[in-house]
Formats: structure tokens, sequence, C-alpha cells
């Protein structure tokens, strides 16, 4: 499968993909056939259901909402197509040093590619129900809403420094700030 | 400083005094022989010697720790391991000159410390092991402890054999086997030594976890090492076979695996034995320090690694057990353990100064020289080989700073020398070179390296510790970022370390909870991130209480508890005083309140569960700023609680002040509006002036505005647009808060709220002491958002914010007649809140100051911080509690038990 998929990348895209998201030619390569391994039916491009069908996404609690930010900002009409999927994640190499930092791979890509990941109607802003929605995923459907609405209040209590009850990305990134959001949002990709 | 002086001469002196009488009756005791007459007293020393001598060591260790924190300035300068060891120095000389007593009663035994000093030690750093990091960093840990130990040993071993052939120690011959025996005792970075320094350096976690980890782990490979060598060095180099060490190279997987796995057996059965321990909660701390001192017997009985098995057993255990216990049986193992390691370790370094001053020393300066250079040299080349190896496959590299730091760590202590102690003599001749060789090791890394780490780790400005503020926001997040990156991984197909701890969790929650837990917790929940809430709900809610009791009005308090009105005039320096204790340590205060519900676990708990965050979230958000600044402004106590007092957040908040005008001014408006008309958010402050307990923090809330008359004029009208609310509870308020007892059972007068079955996930839930009407709570409900009626008391955070970083915590008395103006309405105090109860709490406060002071790992408090740091101190303050409220409600505190 491997060699088979090789083939099929074309070398100019290789390089151009490579040097825009500074992968290196094995990663791509590496990507490119886990990523027609995703394709089942081999058509190029990757939908909802290809990547729901990975056990451990399917049943994280955040994965379908991260598929929804996936195909939503980085893929087009449902579908992601490699490149897609290669700038996707691109955003979570290594960008400790300073020569593998590209425009993707930046502590502030990272920091926005979470605040996406609640700020689903791109408003630049979390609000109280897209918060809730959020914890609800992530603590379950057992918790009393009152609870999780307690939670939520309290936590944009936390972030909101202005008083407008919904968190803008600066407020967000800045209580971020003592998390060392960089390497917790970065992946070793294997070559 | 003087003072200092003159403790550690109290010291010295019963000491001596100690000393005398053990000796004249020994003497005495065995030439006496006297008619048969009957006594009326008997002098018996015989009979207690031991233990009395035993007992005494242990008060003379926690006086000489007492003693030393009393000078900051001693302290600050020199570790705490240091100064023990002086001591033991100075009180062996005394002893030795005197010759008061034939050494060997004062020796470091190492039966004693193998079987009783050590494993309350590291049984505390397994329990409290940060679990994340360690396993996140257990592959660097594990290449360090076993290989870069086998590295070290083997080339120690191999050099100082290697120099015997020179000249250089002075003609005195050493074996090959006996060097190997000495080099993996050396070899060893010890977790004691480590703890005891590392934990007052504050690098960060995953700085410490690798070296501490390292520490702890190689273990099993010295054990095997020692072991190995010293029985090949008792068959003799000339009567080796080959099986003999490949059976060594056997028997290191034996010691470490069967040492893993008999801590974990002995984990995983505490656990399941306190899933039992419904009806006998006092036994349960019992049942945890037994099973793991059992592991650890057990260990050293198959003679298998035992610092793993007690290491392991405390990890699982912490795991599952806390689910398990009482809160107040929670509170208490942790404390004794707390207590525990911090008096072994004491007793330790103690006897390590005392035990240095005897005859049984040979000083070979060449030999000596030679093990310390080795030991460096060779740390730290092994340190750059392995974290280089390392690199390759972690995600944080270890940068050179960090290596230097990691080898420089590499400090030698009492299991070194205790291992020495046990050489026998017939078989290796060169004891005494060793012992003292290794004393020498252990007192350069301590002393030398142990009190300028902290100025290295300073000066090379290696990243610190990062504070995990207990924010609900930061935990959200980084829950967030670790299903994000478990998703990813999957998708991008390269199975990094995210999945496989969602395995393990997966595999946790699915088998072992199970099992383990009275309480199958909820599938697809969020156990942590609820933990996490609750912890902050709890912590607010204690501020809330802590500044409240802080700022209550003698008269209100006294009218209701007029039992404890003699405590209620304190001079307005105890407020000034308080304030500061509060900063320093936050939480213990306010943790009796807790305890009167943790007494009533029953249906009523969670009945009132869901009032009772309600009530936090309206309390929530005005207390937190406030608690936070006061711990800000009190930068000296470190490792008070969660909260991180760094100089970064210290300019963060400077750089908040610009803000405060405008906003206040308009949020002031806006308060005014809502203060007139009764609805919205004026509304729900009426509701809580209203409901009786929720108010003394209401109260508080109040009182940072009143240093702007305008903004306590305005506090005034909404007081009294409030007012007609309250009054109509106002008799009925007082009459329960007089009678109300810690259960609310006795004013159970809401209906019982739909509780979902998850409500059991918060056990160990904030004070309800917090009640609220169930009308009210209605109203809050349906009115507005809880971020809508946040937002009027956020606002009163900000001048309070303004106030506290501007001037000192002093400026509470102030506040104090302030408050008491306008609030001397009894239902704004809440019952059991009495001043009479913080007095008492107060003047348990500088005991704590010391206790933190004192504590052995004060960044654990950083780390780990609140619910622990609350409990600590919780088992003791309720009683005073109890002893206070005693009229009101004796039989319940009788009963609890």
């Amino acid at each position: 499968m491997g060699s088979n998929a090789s083939i099929m990348l074309q070398q100019e895209d290789l390089q151009n993909i490579c040097q825009q998201t500074g992968f290196t030619g094995k990663q791509v390569q590496r990507l490119y056939s886990r990523f027609k391994l995703l394709d089942k039916r081999d058509c190029g491009y990757l939908t909802r259901e290809d990547l729901l069908i990975i056990p451990e996404v399917n049943i994280n609690p955040l994965g379908e909402r991260l598929i929804d930010v996936i195909m939503e900002d980085y893929g087009e009409n449902n579908q992601i197509n490699f490149k897609q999927f290669m700038y996707l994640l691109a955003k979570f190499r290594q960008g400790k040093i300073k020569s593998s930092i590209t425009n993707y791979n930046t502590r502030e890509s990272k920091l926005r590619f979470l605040f996406d990941m609640y700020d689903r109607n791109h408003d630049m802003k979390i609000d109280r129900t897209e918060l809730l929605d959020v914890l609800k995923m992530m603590v379950g459907g057992n918790i009393h809403e009152d609870q999780i609405a307690t939670i939520a209040d309290h936590t944009i209590g936390e972030l909101d420094k202005d008083g407008d009850k919904s968190i803008t990305f600066e407020e967000f990134c800045k209580t971020l700030e003592r998390i060392d959001a960089d390497d917790k949002m970065s992946m070793k990709f294997l070559s | 400083m003087y003072q200092n002086k003159s403790s550690i001469f109290l010291i010295l002196i019963l000491g001596l005094i100690i000393h005398k009488y053990y000796c004249k009756e020994q003497t005495y005791v065995h030439n006496q022989a006297k008619p048969a007459r009957f006594h009326v007293a008997e002098f018996n020393f015989d009979h207690v010697s031991d233990v009395y001598a035993i007992t005494l060591w242990i008060l003379l260790g926690s006086l000489a720790k007492v003693g030393f924190h009393l000078s900051h300035r001693l302290t600050e300068k020199f570790p705490e391991s240091c100064l023990l060891i002086i001591l033991g120095l100075i009180v062996g000389a005394l002893l030795y000159i005197t010759h008061l007593a034939e050494q060997k009663a004062y020796v470091l035994n190492s039966d004693t410390f193998f079987l009783f000093l050590l494993p309350p030690i590291i049984l505390e750093a397994g329990y409290f092991m940060p679990n994340r990091p360690f396993f996140d960093n257990l592959g660097t840990i594990l290449l360090l402890a076993i290989v870069n130990t086998l590295f070290n040993t083997l080339c120690i071993g191999l050099t100082l054999w290697g120099f015997s052939f020179t000249s250089l120690y002075g003609g005195t011959v050493f074996d090959m086997l006996p060097c190997f025996v000495f080099a993996a005792l050396i070899s060893a970075v010890d977790p004691v030594a480590v703890l005891a320094t590392f934990t007052e350096i504050h690098v960060n976690d995953m700085l410490y976890i690798v070296v501490f980890g390292e520490s702890l782990l190689n273990d099993a490979v010295s054990v095997v090492l020692y072991r190995m060598f010293d029985s090949f060095a008792k068959i003799g180099q000339e009567n080796l076979i080959p099986t003999d060490i490949i059976l060594g190279c056997l028997s290191f997987f034996v010691v470490a695996l069967g040492g893993v796995l008999i801590g974990i057996i002995f984990g995983v059965v505490a656990c399941f034995t306190t899933k039992f321990t419904e009806h006998t909660p006092v036994l349960e701390p019992l049942i945890i320090l037994v099973y793991a001192y059992l592991a650890y017997l057990t260990s050293e009985m198959v003679s298998v690694s035992g610092i793993l098995a007690i290491t392991f057993c405390g990890m699982v255990m912490k795991q599952y057990v806390s689910f398990n216990i009482s809160k107040k049986s929670d509170a208490t193992t942790e404390y004794v353990l707390k207590m525990l390691s911090s008096i072994m370790e004491t007793i330790i370094f103690m006897f390590m100064g005392l035990s240095t001053v005897s005859d049984h020393h040979s000083w070979n300066t060449g030999f000596v020289l030679m093990t310390l250079l080795c030991c460096l040299v060779y740390r730290v080349i092994g340190i750059a080989i392995f974290a280089n190896l390392a690199n390759c496959w972690r995600l944080l590299e270890l940068t050179r700073i960090d290596m230097l730091i990691m080898s420089y760590g590499g400090l030698r202590g009492a299991i070194a020398f205790a291992l020495a102690l046990i050489l026998d003599e017939t078989k290796i001749p060169r004891k005494k070179e060793f012992v003292t060789a290794t004393i020498a090791v252990v007192f350069f890394t301590v002393f030398v390296q142990g009190i300028t780490i902290g100025p290295l780790v300073k000066c090379l400005n290696v990243r610190r510790k990062q504070i995990e503020e207990p924010t609900m926001s930061a935990k959200l997040t980084n829950r967030m970022m670790d299903h994000v990156m478990t998703c990813l991984e999957e998708i991008s197909g390269s199975g990094g370390s995210n999945s496989l701890r969602d395995k393990c969790r997966n595999l946790d929650r699915n088998y072992f909870k199970r099992w383990l837990l009275r309480e199958t917790p909820q599938e697809k929940m969020d156990i942590k991130l609820l933990q996490t809430f609750k912890k902050i709900n709890m912590q607010s809610a204690m501020k809330v209480h802590d500044t409240s009791k802080g700022l209550v009005p003698a008269p209100s308090s006294s009218a209701i508890h007029t039992s404890a009105s003699g405590t209620n005039l304190r001079p307005e320096s105890t407020f000034a005083n308080f304030s500061q204790i509060l900063a320093a340590n936050l939480p213990e205060q306010t943790v009796p309140d807790l305890m009167f519900f943790e007494n009533h676990h029953g249906a009523e708990q969670y009945r009132d569960d869901a009032q009772m965050h309600h009530f936090l979230d309206t309390n929530l958000y005005r207390a937190r700023p406030r608690a936070t600044i006061h711990l800000r402004s009190q930068d000296e106590s470190a490792g008070t609680d969660g909260v991180a007092h760094n100089r970064f957040e210290k300019s963060y908040h400077h750089r908040n002040h610009i803000y405060i005008p405008s906003r206040l001014d308009k949020e002031q408006i806006h308060g005014r509006k809502a203060g007139k008309t009764s609805g919205g958010t004026g509304r729900s402050t009426a509701s809580k002036a209203g409901s009786s307990n929720i108010t003394h923090s209401h109260t508080h809330s109040h009182s940072p505005k009143h240093h702007t008359s305008s903004v306590s004029k305005q506090q005034n009208e909404k007081l009294r647009s409030a007012s007609p609310v309250s009054d109509q509870k106002q008799q009925q308020q007082q009459q329960q808060s007089k009678t109300r007892s810690k259960s609310p059972s006795l004013s159970s007068d809401q209906p019982i709220r739909p509780s979902s079955p998850t409500a059991e996930m918060y056990r160990p839930s904030p004070p309800i002491s917090i009640r609220i009407d169930n009308d009210d709570d209605n109203e809050i409900l349906d009115g507005t958002t809880a971020a809508e009626r946040i937002c009027p008391w956020r606002r009163s955070s900000i001048p309070d914010a303004a106030r506290s970083t501007s001037t000192s915590p002093v400026n509470d008395p102030s506040n104090t007649t302030q408050t008491a103006s306008n609030t001397n309405d009894p239902n704004l105090h809440p019952g059991p809140l009495t001043s009479a109860n913080y007095s008492g709490t107060y003047h348990k406060s500088p005991e704590y100051l010391g206790e933190y002071a004192t504590t052995t790992k004060p960044e654990e408090h950083l780390s780990r911080p609140n619910i622990r740091d609350l409990f600590n101190n919780q088992s003791r303050i309720p009683d005073e509690k109890q002893e206070n409220d005693m009229e009101t409600n004796s039989d319940e505190s009788t009963t609890q038990l």
C-alpha cells in the first residue's frame, strides 16, 4: 500500500506541500498512505464518515465536534482532500525550534484551532451557548443542566475580562499563557 | 536569629540531658542490690528505655525542625537537610567528646533505616506522585533509572578499581568486586535527598519528575547490583561462574517487576477493602497505611524491591481510594503520610550527621577524592548520553540546561549510607574506607550541590514550575487539548502517547473503577472535570466564607451566638493579622463548615446539591478575584494553595488596573438601575440577600466598595431594596440559624430537588452551610442567567482588586467597621460562622503557618493544590468548631463518628 500510494502522489505536489507545511518528504509520504487508508472509497477525499469510522474518534466525546471543525474550516462541502488534510496536520507539528516554524504551526494558530473548537459561528467570540455545547460533550449527558450551566458561567467568569459575557480570542489566549499549549498541541509525526 | 540560636541550644541541652539520664540508669540499674521491699514508686527506666529514646529522638527532630523554621534567613540560605545534618554532627560530637554513651546506640542502624525510616517517605512520595507527568516521562525515567544507573555503577566501579593499581590510594589495595559493591551503592541517586532538595527549588514538573522518578526507580537496579556484587564478593572472585552473572541479570527483572507487582496487588486489595469500610470510617486511614507497609515488608521479605512496591502501592491506592473513603479519612491519610515522612526525613538526616562522628572511619584522601570525582563526572556523562538518547522520542526535548540540572541534582543520600553500613567487614575488608567515602560523597552532594542548586536554577533561568491554576478554563482547555490530540493522532495514524493514555483511561474506567469503587461512576462522564469544578467551587466558597468571617460585625454574631460573644471582641490588629494568615493558608480556616455537612452524607446531601451550586455560582465570581489578590499580595508565603504568586501574575494583575475607573463608572450606573428595579439582576440580589446563609458573603462583597463613598451608598440602596424580601424571612431565618444544626435535615423545608444520579459525583461538595431558600433558588433559576446575575458582582471585585493590591491587607479592619454599620441584620450572618469559631481557628493559625513552612514538600501544594491542603487541616478544625457549637448540636457532632 505504502509504495503504491507514494507513486500516486505527484512529485511536485509533494515538494509543494513540504515547502508550505514544513513536513519532510518522508512524513508526507507516510501521511499520504494513511490518508489513502482512511479513504476507503478511493475518491481522493475524506468525508465525515471516513473519519468517524476510526474507533478512537468515534468514542471520543469531542470527536464529532473535531470533525465538524475539520470539515468546515479546512475542507469544503464536507470533504477534505489530501492537501487540506496536510494543512490541518501541519498545525500540530512541533514548533519549538525556530527553523521548524511555518505559518501553520505557530502557537497562535494552535490556540486558534482550540478556539475554533468552541466558536462554531465564527464570530470570534465564545458565548455561553457555545461553551455549554462543548461542556455537554465533555462531561456527558448525565449531569444536570444546572450544573453544566454553573460550570459554564464560572468558566466565562474566569476568562471574561471585559464583562461582555463572552470570551474573545485574546481573552482565551491570555488564560492559556501559563499552559504549555505549544507542547500539548504538538505531536510527533513519524517519518 | 537569636531565637533560633537559643532554640538550638535548648535542643542540645535537651539531648544531653536525655543522654545523661539514659546512661546513668543503665549503669545504676545493673549495680543495684537492694533488699526486696515494696516501693511506692519505682524508677524503671530499663523498662521503657528503647521506646523512650526513640520518642525523644522524634521530639528532638521535631523541635529542631520547628526551631529552624523560626528563622527565615537560615532556611532561605540552607536547605533543611543541611541544617539537620549539622545539628546531628554537633550532637554527635558532643556525645563523642563526653563519652556519654557507647556510640552504637545512636548510629544509624540500617535495619531501623530500611524498616522504619524509609517506607513512610517513599510511600508519601508514591501517594502524592503526580501521575500524569510521571507516566508522560516514563520512558525517560526508565532509561535513566536503569541504564544510566547501570552505566554509572560500571564506570565508577571500573575506574575506582583501575586507580587502585596506581599509587593514588597510598598503597591501600581495593579488590575489584568490593569496588563494584561500593559503586553500586554510591551510584544510585537518593530519593530522600532529591525530595528534600527539589521541593525547595521549584523547578518545572517535568524536570522534577525525571530526577525524582529516576531516584525512585533506580532502587531496583541498585538493590540488584548491590546484592549481586555483594554475594559475588562473598562467593569470591575466583569461584564465579558465568551462570552467576546471568542469574544476576535475571534477578533484576524479578526484583523490579516483582516489586511493582506486589505493590499493585496490595494497592488493589487496599482499594477493594475500602469498598466495604462504609461503617467503620475511622479505620480507613489505618487500612491504607497498613496495606502499604505490608507491601513494603512483603517485598523485602521475598527480597524484591520494596521501594518500588510501596511506590506503586501508593500510586494505585491514590487513584481509587480517595473515591471510596470518607473525606475525613482522606484528609487523615494524607496528613499522616506527610507527618510521618516529614519526621522520618528529619530523623534520617539527623542520624546521618550523628553517625558520622564515630571511630569507624578510615580517611583515604585519594580514594575519597576519586570517588567524588567519579560520581560527578559519570553523572554528567551519563545524563548527557541518555538524555540525548531520550530526546529522540521525546516530544518535549530536554535542553542542555535541563540536563545540567538533572546531573547536578543527582544527590546521594541516606540509602547509600545505610547500605554502606551493612557491608560485611569480613568479606569486604575495606568497609571503613567505603563508609567514609560514602559519607564524604553524601555530604558533598547534600551540602555543596544542595545549597548551590537553588541559585543555579535561578541563575540559569530554568523553566520553573508551571503552576497549573485550578481554574475551570484551564482544566477545560487542557482536557480539550487531550481529546483533540488523541483524535488527531488517530487520524494521522501516528499512535502517540495521547492514544495510549486514552486507552489506559478507558481500561481504568471500564474495569478498575467498576471493581474497586463503591459507586461506579457514570459512563462517559468526565469525573476529573467535575472534580476540578468542585474543587474550585469549594475553594471559592471557602474564600467567601473566610473573608466574610474576617468582616463579620461583632454585634450580629453575638446576637446569634451569645455564648461565643466573649471572643468576638478582638483587637483590630487581629483582623489585620487574620487577613495575612488568611492569605497564607486560605483553605483551612473554612473547612469546618464543610465538615458539618460531610457528616450528613445521606439523601439530604444530594438534595441540597443543586442549591449549593446555585449559592456557589452567585458567590464564586465575586469571591475569587478578591481572595486571589490576597494571595498575590503575599508573595512570601509560597506554597499556600493552588494560586500562583509569580511575578508574571502580579504584573498581569497590575495591568488590569488600567481599566478600573471607566468600568467602575459604567457598572455603577448599571448597578443603580438594578437596585431600583427589583427585577433582573436586582431581583437576584434581593433573593440572595433574603436567603440567610448566602448573605454573609453578600455582605462581604459590599465591603470592598466602601472605600469609595459613592459605591457604598449604592450598596446601601441595594441592600434596602433587598430588605423587603429578607424581612419576610428574617424571623424564620433567625430561628433557623440559631437552631440550625449541621444537619440540613432539621431545616429541611425545601422540596427534594430532582437530583440526577450524577449528583453523587459531587460527593466532596462544597459547604452546604449555605442554604438557599427554595423559592429564591427558583427565582434565580428562572430569572436571569447566572452570567448576568454575576455581572453586578463582578464589578465589586474590581475596586476590591485595586484596594488590596495598592494597599495591604491591613485595610480589612476599616472595612469591617464599615460593613458593620450597614449589615447589622442578624440574618446577614449565618449561624455557624461566628467569630468565635473564627477566632478559634485563628489562634490555631500560626501553627499552620509553621506547618506550611516546615512541610517537606511545599511545592506539592502548588502542584496539586487545594483539596489536599484543605483536607490537611480539615481533620483538626472541625473539633474545635464542634466545641463552639456544642450547645446547639452536640448530638450531631458526637454521633458522627
